[in-house]
């Protein structure tokens, strides 16, 4: 049997995402939120003091917000107080810029103007290795992004997409600019998993210059540690135009 | 403590007596720098540690094992050692005009990385090359040093295992099982049987994935499209389950001090009811068929060959080593995770990409059988043992997918003092550049990738 026959054998695993549905299991951590009771108490101050190793919880006076972007689903505040903080297993999770419905018009002209095929390039500006592995993990048999238009590409010159994982370190500062500078325009930046898109807990360290975003415009965030493969998809295609973007209102 | 003039003389008389170096990393008290030697003597391990005044003797001489532990310590803590070979800087980025080493007009100087092709970490290689041959390479790294190890510094406790899974996200349950088991050692207790069978589980499921990853790559590298698809696609079944049984397609988030944050073992059992057979079937199929695709093996036999006793003596560990015939599987040893073994370690002795990648092949096998084993035992137990707060150190080992992983924790006055981390992948570098001599050029991804490395556990 040749391995085309057996790979013919296994069947068809791929998604029908992102033109139909698919979920990820109920205890998946996409996002979490914090939920308002009739309880409200000093509570939420213990826990952004003792319990998030990202400050993601920003205390708003008896009631909190909890910073996706800064979130690395750790789910330690769902254990400590799930009476306040739920567990979603939502997976779009991706951010755009918070900018006025112009700017994201302009946005989708500049990404329409890329046609219908777009080539990525990526570079590891300081991830923990997860991220890689996701992200090369939208191009295996379940989800095959080929299918979609989205190809890998060796040279920033034939890039139409930055995407960038891990906070920037000192050393990866100048080959991520370089790259970026190398790509032609119109090009995107996204900044894939939680410490590329804040820092996430390297926020404050002397060895980090900061997240993707103060270093390159950034148009779309994927938060997430590692952020799924379904996420990463739903980040390319918000990045495209084709989606909302979490909280997004359609106009 | 060792007075220092008798330190290094005591490590390399226990050395000279069949003891391995493991490790030296260095620590701080108060405002003197002090060095520990982690050696293993009969099956255990031990620690020598002693004050730095002014220099000290390298051991590098003879012993290559101690020549990137000794580099890195040079460089970042300002120690001197007196004999360490001459070599450019391991862990600061040389100026592109400072990256020749070889005078000759006829030897070309090639930056590999680390903006590379594919979706890569980020290293950089210094290839000098005369065309085809390797003439020399020179590694650049720690341009991911993120500074893990001053990050667990005051992190209370119970949340540093998250920092741990930070220092590799691919191999995020062997870092927190390795953290937590030295944090466990120091405070004198012991998570229970269920939660060590339940960590057990979740690194033989690390294994899996991340042998998958390197067989997939080797696969990719060959032009074998459908063979490195279904290798990915076994690979993804493997995170889906540990997303299924834990919330995270990585296991994050699974293992505290003290057992597991919840009943892991139970969530997993569930799913493997379900899952684990399909899985198993599939993935043992694919990489049988790989191991026997001769397009394949043809382009592994041979290539970056590591003989038995360079192996041994640079201090190699996991498939790296066994691939070379070299014992060190660290679950045989230590008896810390619940892992019943039925089988013997997976050894080869052509010390090639073959050889590795066959020891990959027999350990996903074992890895299946050891996760079958600790289920079906089913032990009993809290999952989660408590502990008070003591002050103490102590130095822990899990065998991680890229083998042996060690962990130092000191706790001052109830609070993380200092964490030193020593990934498998950084044991095992320094022979990457030897196994590349009488290869060419387009060797260079099968070597790496047989290797199968982890950056970001090196450059922590």
């Amino acid at each position: 049997m040749s391995w085309l026959e057996y790979g013919l054998r296994g069947g068809i695993l791929t998604t029908h995402y992102p033109h139909g549905d698919d979920r990820m299991p109920d205890a998946y951590r996409g996002e979490i939120e914090f939920v308002e009771s009739a309880h409200q108490a000093a509570a939420g101050e213990r826990i952004v003091a003792d319990v998030c190793l990202s400050h993601a919880i920003a205390d708003e006076g008896g009631s909190a917000r909890v910073d996706s972007l800064r979130c690395f689903r750790c789910g330690e505040c769902t254990r400590v107080a799930p009476e306040r903080f739920l567990n979603r297993n939502h997976f779009e999770v991706a951010r755009v810029a918070e900018s006025p419905a112009s700017v994201l018009r302009a946005l989708r002209k500049r990404l329409r103007s890329l046609g219908r095929s777009i080539h990525l390039r990526h570079v590891d500006a300081g991830s923990d290795g997860s991220e890689e592995q996701e992200l090369n993990a939208i191009f295996n048999p379940f989800y095959d992004a080929n299918r979609l238009g989205v190809f890998l590409t060796a040279s920033p010159r034939h890039a139409d997409m930055l995407v960038v994982t891990g906070a920037v370190t000192k050393p990866m500062l100048e080959p991520l600019q370089r790259t970026f500078a190398a790509m032609p325009s119109p090009k995107v930046v996204i900044a894939l998993g939680t410490t590329a898109c804040s820092g996430g807990i390297f926020r404050d360290r002397p060895e980090i210059v900061g997240p993707v975003d103060a270093v390159l415009p950034v148009d779309v965030w994927i938060p997430g540690a590692p952020p799924s493969p379904l996420s990463i998809l739903h980040g390319i295609w918000v990045a495209l135009g084709h989606t909302l973007a979490h909280g997004e209102v359609g106009a | 403590m060792i007075a220092p003039s008798t330190l290094q003389a005591t490590v390399r008389r226990r050395i000279d007596a069949g003891a391995r170096l493991a490790w030296i990393f260095a620590d701080r008290v108060g405002s003197e720098a002090i060095l520990c030697y982690v050696i293993e003597e009969g099956g255990k391990l031990q620690t020598l540690s002693g004050p730095v005044f002014e220099s000290v003797r390298s051991l590098a001489v003879g012993l290559p094992a101690a020549a990137w532990y000794e580099r890195e310590i040079s460089e970042r803590w300002s120690v001197r050692f007196e004999n360490l070979p001459p070599n450019p800087p391991l862990t600061t980025v040389l100026p592109a005009e400072r990256l020749r080493f070889v005078d000759s007009s006829e030897v070309s100087t090639l930056l590999y990385g680390p903006v590379r092709s594919g979706i890569v970490e980020s290293v950089r290689w210094v290839v000098e090359t005369a065309g085809e041959d390797f003439i020399s390479v020179y590694p650049s790294m720690w341009l991911k040093h993120r500074g893990l190890e001053a990050r667990f510094v005051n992190v209370p406790i119970a949340l540093a295992p998250y920092v741990a899974e930070h220092v590799s996200g691919a191999s995020a349950s062997s870092h927190a099982a390795a953290f937590c088991r030295a944090t466990e050692m120091l405070l004198g207790i012991e998570a229970s049987e269920r939660a060590r069978a339940a960590r057990a589980v979740l690194v033989e499921f690390e294994r899996i994935h991340q042998h998958l990853d390197s067989l997939a790559k080797l696969a990719e590298d060959a032009s074998l499209s459908v063979g490195s698809a279904q290798m990915f696609a076994a690979k993804e079944r493997v995170h889906r389950l540990l997303c299924e049984a834990t919330g995270n397609r990585f296991a994050r988030g699974s293992i505290c001090v003290g057992g597991t944050r919840f009943d892991v073992f139970e969530r997993l059992r569930q799913t493997c009811v379900r899952e684990l057979d399909g899985l198993q079937k599939h993935a043992l199929s694919a990489v049988d068929r790989l191991v026997s695709t001769q397009s394949l093996m043809d382009r592994l036999i041979g290539t970056g060959t590591i003989a038995h006793d360079d192996a041994a003596a640079a201090g190699a560990v996991g498939p790296t080593a066994r691939g070379s015939g070299v014992s060190c599987d660290v679950r045989a040893r230590d008896g810390y995770l619940f892992t019943p073994l039925d089988s013997r370690e997976a050894l080869e002795g052509g010390g090639d990409a073959a050889a590795r990648t066959l020891v990959r092949v027999a350990e996903i096998r074992r890895s299946f059988q050891l996760v079958r084993n600790a289920l079906d035992a089913n032990p009993g137990g809290p999952h989660c043992t408590s502990a008070r707060p003591t002050d103490g150190e102590a130095v822990a080992r899990v065998e991680s997918p890229q083998g042996e992983l060690l962990y130092f924790v000191r706790i001052e006055s109830g609070a993380i003092a200092r964490v030193a981390v020593r990934g498998a992948s950084f044991a095992n570098w320094p022979l990457f550049i030897p196994s590349l001599r009488g290869n060419i050029f387009t060797d260079f991804s099968f070597i790496e990738h047989s290797f199968g490395a982890l950056q970001s556990e090196v450059d922590r």
